[in-house]
């Protein structure tokens, strides 16, 4: 076990190439009279192209890191950069277009919305960054191919099977192309086989266009296939491997 | 405009998702939207009713008199022969014409009616029998005998309540007092030759008609009136038509000879009661539409609560909390608008339904009900307005918006992280 914080702690200089930079960030909830540490001084970078699994056992403050990373929450201490941006510092309205133009979600609950087919669920972002209806054509028709879901683009997600709802998920997360797709647990709710599928096509989309993949997970198969692999204990991190 | 058809889209969705909440929502919005256009529309006509009848009875739309008389209602604060002519021509230009409808010279004095068992005191007025047969509702009013005629001379139409006090009949005779207008007490003979009852006390105890040129004579005012008395098409019309005869008859105006007032200033215990009845229905409406929009509230706001996690994966995905609240408005306003617009069309069916023979509400009434110089009709007509339906459309949606607006603070306000977290 290689503990490699010493080389990625440098985070003075956020306007470098990292797609993801922490400096030192805590998260305390209040929750009773001292409140509950779940991150605790946390420093890394996650260069870009990177495909990256952050494993450790419930409570050990994975999602808070990975909700940290992405805006969705803010460190009580610290700084985080996505992409150059100082997270920690931005409105709610500016972490909102950073997300819309930097991050992809993937969820281990697929969380689509249920009103909008499985195309219009996919293109949501697409639509929402204002990118003309013929290329969002295009590239969302191409991820169903690629992803094995062409037939399926007028079906709600109520009736879709949970392995064919993660993939909507993973083609939403990705179709914008962002510098980074977050996914948190997007396997537990799969059965291996699929998972695998699943974590396959994520592998080559990560090899074809570059985009950094952060996962936090239980689950072996993605610990096995990330390229490095951040363990956290207690909200701190215990180990950092490539 | 894709994001705006995306919010509608999802507004409309959404909606649907939850059919039964937003169709008891919307049920309770087209009631409130059908009772908003029919009490608006019963109201207008009702008011309508009344106005006609008092104009009729009194002053009508628009009197013409001069300055002074609507405070002293004296004989010598009269219209000259001159201003009686330049009122008439006024009436006669091209925007005013069209609206007119009747007009009527009266020269009007108080006084004392007596006979040989006691004297009371009246108002006289004097009329061209044929023109206010047109004008006045009060020769329908005939309990005994006939209204005045052209050739009557001496004739006299009294009240049923002044011929009980001084015991006259048909043929009788009586004398009407009053000071003349170089300013002596002169009386006249007349004899009467019908009699009246519109079921309003202070009409059918005072007022005496009697042929204007009589009354001229008798009070040494010929060719003079008090008041040139104008009906129009519609009471709407009124203080447009007002505003163009002031100005056509700016020049006597200015002169000090005339003033035109509207049945608003010359009736306004009328106008007051009208106020008072649309403030009345205002309030009703307000009532009602403030339980309307708590049943919006409600539904948005559950609506808002129920899908905390898709607000919070929609925010996830590059909403700001703006557009969040955005979409959670356009479902109130989607609902508004639909529901308020088939409440509005089941208000003009009603309102239809009623329009054709009225709402006779006659079975409530013990005898005929009166104020304020208007006799009340019980077969109630209501009167369509497109500007009352604009107004009642706009009035929903304007409380659609605002009903969804707290619903929709809530939604901006979404903790992203713990939205994410709950669980349905």
């Amino acid at each position: 076990m290689t503990d490699t914080r010493s080389v990625t702690s440098s985070a003075e200089t956020p306007t470098d190439r990292a797609a993801v930079r922490t400096d030192e960030v805590w998260k305390v909830f209040l929750q009773g009279p001292e409140g509950v540490q779940a991150v605790r001084g946390v420093t890394l970078a996650i260069e870009r192209g990177e495909f990256v699994a952050m494993a450790g056992p419930s409570g050990s403050g994975k999602t808070t890191l990975l909700n940290l990373i992405g805006g969705l929450t803010r460190p009580t201490r610290g700084h985080v950069w996505v992409a150059g941006h100082d997270v920690a510092g931005m409105s709610a309205r500016a972490l909102a277009h950073m997300r819309l133009q930097q991050v992809g979600f993937v969820f281990q609950a697929y969380n689509l919305l249920p009103v909008l087919t499985a195309f219009e669920n996919a293109e949501l972002p697409l639509l929402m960054l204002g990118v003309e209806e013929g290329e969002r054509n295009e590239r969302v028709h191409e991820l169903f191919e690629r992803t094995g879901l062409t037939g399926l683009e007028d079906r709600r997600p109520g009736k879709l099977s949970g392995g064919q709802q993660q993939r909507v998920a993973i083609i939403r997360a990705v179709a914008s192309r962002p510098a980074l797709v977050l996914a948190d647990e997007p396997t537990a709710n799969l059965d291996s086989a699929t998972s695998a599928s699943l974590l396959e096509m994520m592998e080559e989309l990560n090899r074809e266009t570059h985009t950094t993949f952060v996962f936090a997970t239980h689950d072996p198969q993605v610990m096995e296939r990330a390229r490095r692999l951040i363990r956290l204990v207690d909200g701190r991190i215990d180990s950092d491997e490539s | 405009m894709e994001r705006g058809r995306l919010m509608l889209r999802l507004a409309f969705r959404n909606l649907r998702r939850q059919a039964r909440r937003s169709l008891l929502t919307a049920a309770a919005m087209v009631i409130g939207g059908g009772l908003l256009i029919f009490s608006v529309s019963l109201g207008d006509g009702t008011h309508e009713d009344w106005i006609e009848s008092g104009v009729r009875m009194g002053s009508g739309h628009i009197a013409i008199q001069a300055p002074e008389y609507a405070v002293s209602r004296k004989i010598e604060d009269r219209l000259s022969t001159q201003s009686v002519a330049a009122a008439r021509e006024g009436l006669r230009s091209p925007d005013i014409a069209e609206s007119v409808l009747e007009v009527v010279p009266r020269l009007t004095t108080g006084g004392l009616a007596s006979s040989p068992m006691g004297a009371r005191p009246v108002e006289v007025v004097g009329v061209d029998p044929v023109a206010e047969a047109g004008f006045s509702t009060l020769d329908e009013r005939v309990v005994e005998g006939r209204y005045l005629e052209p050739d009557d001379r001496l004739a006299a139409y009294v009240g049923a309540e002044l011929t009980e006090g001084l015991e006259l009949r048909i043929g009788s005779r009586m004398v009407l007092t009053a000071q003349d207008a170089e300013g002596e007490i002169s009386g006249q003979l007349v004899r009467v030759v019908g009699i009246f009852g519109t079921g309003i006390p202070e009409i059918d105890q005072r007022i005496v008609h009697i042929p204007l040129q009589t009354a001229g004579t008798w009070l040494r005012a010929e060719g003079a009136v008090t008041t040139v008395a104008v009906l129009v098409d519609r009471s709407r019309a009124v203080k447009r038509t007002a505003h163009h005869l002031e100005d056509e008859l700016a020049a006597p105006i200015a002169a000090g000879d005339l003033a035109v007032l509207t049945w608003q200033e010359a009736m306004p215990e009328l106008d007051a009661i009208v106020k008072v009845d649309d403030l009345g229905n205002y309030m009703f409406q307000g009532i009602t539409f403030g339980i309307i929009a708590l049943a919006i509230v409600n539904t948005i706001l559950m609506s808002v609560l129920y899908r905390h996690r898709e607000f919070g994966v929609l925010q996830a995905l590059g909403f700001t909390p703006g557009q969040t609240g955005a979409l959670v408005m356009a479902e109130g306003v989607v609902l508004t608008v639909l529901s308020g617009l088939l409440g509005i069309g089941l208000g003009l069916f009603v309102t239809w339904f009623f329009w054709r023979d009225g709402l006779d509400i006659s079975f409530t009434w013990q005898e005929d009900w009166t104020f304020s110089g208007v006799v009340l009709d019980p077969v109630i007509v209501p009167l369509f307005r497109a500007a009352r339906v604009i107004q009642g459309l706009l009035f929903i949606l304007f409380v659609g918006t605002l009903a969804s607006l707290y619903p929709a603070y809530r939604a901006t306000r979404i903790d992203v992280a713990e939205a994410m977290k709950f669980e349905r």
